[in-house]
């Protein structure tokens, strides 16, 4: 899991969506490149991670994923705490699932930072022959709500690199950037060694702290 | 198990592709609905791989031969009889034997006889003699569709490397289809929580539909009460109550969690809600309902504790967990050797917790959560603290515990008429009862057709029917 590996940041990123969409796929795809018809249903939580490179920096993504189901909201505060980045995924060929999208926007906003950066999600693009959800309504939506999107097929491996290079992408500027302000988003740990990117000459760069 | 020959209804090329293979089963029948052979063969995925004898595939669940206990044929073979004995004399041994009773399921409870034991520990062999046909009658009707919808998402989903549920739309799949469905019904107002899957999964290893549909009714309404309702309010409960008990059993894990702020949300839930059926080796799981289902949720906290303690009980394992994720991580991933079976029980019988340590911290839990977080919406009712606490809140008729198994054999093999097999039914010797309606008796029957020897006489029985101790387990 690389946890011997240095690194810039640590990034912390849920996914979230209804049952079944999809989550605990993108997350094996991105973190394993594995994927599975039938992996288990997923009760309580589960993780993974992956170091990137992103624009010299290595960021460590720590993904978290757990149970969509509707009862399990109850049990998630715990789970949002110091997420930067949110994953909200629906199901392109269950329309129900992009129908709950508000309502999990809301459950991340009751839960989540304020600055959180989102991404809906749109799976199961190997499915196209069922699709039920325009890519163009989804997309507005994203657009009007000011959130990221993109659709994705975790089984064809399809857009799963980058819809999550995006985000963290996102992330690293809205912290890097003054958007920010100190101690809002309080879960970006940022180690205080900083590693030479391979074949880079330069100084070190200044001691970090967190944010 | 049925084997699937050529020219039994299957085309060449049907066939061939059984062979072949593939991880998308192929839903065979016979036009009439029937499938073919049993679900792993259908499945050949199983066939290049080896399944253990619990039924698990290429090993998961973690089988390993060293880890699980073996015990000798001999053994297995008294400890049936005394079991058998015990089925036959169940409320008795509850009101008066009820320790010695207790010692047996910390023992282990023999597989041949484990769905049994299970269903009348849990009372839901009672629960099923006294409403007869309602499981029928909640399989017919259609289901909720927002439920029914999402179980049958999760039906493939459940131990999907176990041979029994491996097969999509075999009979597995089916029968956890069946008894979600009817447990939708019957409780409408819960419906469906995911977790009841892996529990109800675990229940049809052992037992036919109708008997994990009370075996589920009980683990929901009076072992675990509102831990798969709306709110998931005790879950969260016992979390903290886990967590209160872990300052004593181990401080210096209490200690750490407490510093890094971890929710034991983060940790426990999967544990609790799924009974550790998808936590421990799966000899260890056994183990371990066997225990839960005599005595109750403290089995459930005690395993948590000791794999609290045993992973983040030193110094020396807390060095390498520097944060939150780190932690998690380390408790996701718990050595195997806390896990053995053996090291298990032991640490679970050791460990000085009681229902009475958990009802107190229940009520300090409840307390801090009403000051917190105002008031509690789910009203669970209080549960039962194991099976003796079940049956006393509702005791059984006799007429409920007689067993009556489905399949019955006569010895010698002769037919013979149904008023035969009545009387024969009424010697003190018969061990089993007869079911009315089954026409034709067809296999072996568990005792030869004499009376047992006395408990003392350790003889084998000159019995050439296998008792199956070291097969697959099979549901009687």
């Amino acid at each position: 899991m690389g946890s011997d590996e240095a690194y810039n940041f640590v990034f912390k990123v849920v996914l979230i969506g209804e049952s079944g969409v999809g989550k605990s796929n993108l997350l094996s795809r991105f973190t394993k490149n594995e994927f599975n018809h039938d992996s288990r249903t997923t009760i309580g939580v589960e993780f993974s991670t992956r170091t990137i490179h992103l624009k010299g920096l290595i960021i460590k993504a720590q993904i978290w994923d757990t149970a969509g189901l509707e009862r399990y909201r109850a049990i998630t505060s715990a789970y949002y705490r110091g997420a930067v980045g949110a994953l909200l995924v629906y199901d392109i060929t269950k329309h129900l699932t992009y129908e709950s999208v508000e309502r999990w926007l809301k459950e991340l906003y009751d839960h989540a930072d304020p600055h959180i950066v989102v991404m809906v999600v749109g799976n199961k693009t190997d499915l196209g022959s069922e699709r039920s959800v325009p890519t163009e309504e989804a997309k507005d939506f994203a657009e009007k709500n000011g959130l990221l999107f993109l659709e994705t097929s975790a089984l064809e491996s399809t857009n799963v690199e980058t819809a999550f290079q995006n985000v963290l992408g996102e992330i690293h500027r809205k912290v890097s950037s003054k958007e920010v302000t100190r101690g809002s988003i309080s879960a970006v740990s940022l180690a205080s060694h900083i590693p030479r990117a391979a074949g880079d000459p330069e100084e070190k760069k200044s001691c970090c702290r967190n944010l | 198990m049925a084997k699937i020959e050529p020219g039994n209804g299957l085309t060449s090329a049907v066939s061939r592709n059984i062979l072949r293979g593939t991880t998308e089963s192929l839903a065979l029948t016979d036009g009439e609905g029937n499938s073919f052979g049993s679900d792993s063969e259908l499945n050949a995925y199983t066939s290049e791989r080896q399944t253990d004898k619990y039924g698990f595939i290429g090993g998961a669940q973690q089988y390993s031969e060293q880890s699980a206990e073996n015990i000798p044929p001999e053994v297995l073979r008294q400890r049936e009889a005394k079991w058998l004995d015990m089925l036959n004399n169940w409320d008795k041994w509850m009101a008066k034997r009820h320790k010695k009773m207790k010692l047996r399921c910390q023992k282990g409870i023999p597989p041949s006889l484990r769905g049994r034991a299970w269903l009348y520990l849990s009372g839901g062999k009672v629960k099923r003699e006294q409403h007869k046909g309602k499981f029928e009658e909640l399989d017919s009707q259609a289901g909720d569709p927002k439920w029914v919808d999402v179980i049958e998402r999760d039906l493939h989903r459940q131990f999907p490397f176990h041979e029994m549920f491996v097969a999509r739309e075999g009979h597995g799949q089916q029968d956890l289809y069946r008894v979600l469905k009817a447990y939708t019904l019957h409780r409408p107002e819960e419906g469906y929580c995911q977790a009841q899957a892996p529990i109800a999964a675990v229940l049809l290893m052992h037992m036919p539909a109708e008997d994990a549909f009370w075996g589920l009714v009980q683990i929901c309404e009076k072992y675990l009460p509102g831990y798969y309702s709306a709110g998931l309010e005790a879950i969260q409960l016992d979390g903290e109550i886990l967590f209160a008990l872990l300052k004593r059993v181990s401080p210096l894990a209490h200690r750490h969690l407490k510093k890094h702020n971890m929710d034991p949300i983060l940790y426990m839930t999967e544990w609790f809600m799924c009974a550790f059926s998808r936590t421990l080796p799966w000899a260890s799981v056994l183990r371990v309902w066997d225990m839960f289902f005599c005595e109750g949720v403290k089995i459930i906290f005690r395993v948590g504790l000791v794999l609290l303690k045993c992973m983040l009980g030193s110094q020396d394992k807390l060095k390498t967990c520097q944060g939150q994720y780190e932690t998690m991580e380390l408790l996701k991933t718990i050595d195997t050797r806390y896990m053995q079976e053996g090291f298990l029980v032991r640490e679970i019988l050791e460990l000085p917790v009681s229902e009475r340590d958990i009802e107190k911290e229940h009520l300090a839990s409840v307390r801090r959560w009403k000051e917190t977080r105002g008031e509690l919406h789910c009203k669970a009712l209080p549960r039962m603290h194991g099976a003796k606490a079940i049956m006393a809140a509702e005791p059984p008729s006799r007429q409920d515990l007689r067993q009556n198994p489905t399949i019955i054999v006569e010895l010698p093999l002769a037919t013979k008429s149904n008023g035969e097999d009545k009387e024969r039914k009424k010697t003190k010797e018969e061990k089993n009862g007869k079911k009315n309606s089954s026409p034709t008796p067809v296999v072996a029957d568990l005792e030869p057709s004499k009376p047992p020897p006395p408990l003392k006489d350790t003889a084998l029985l000159g019995s050439n029917q296998s008792l199956s101790s070291t097969e697959h387990d099979t549901y009687l």
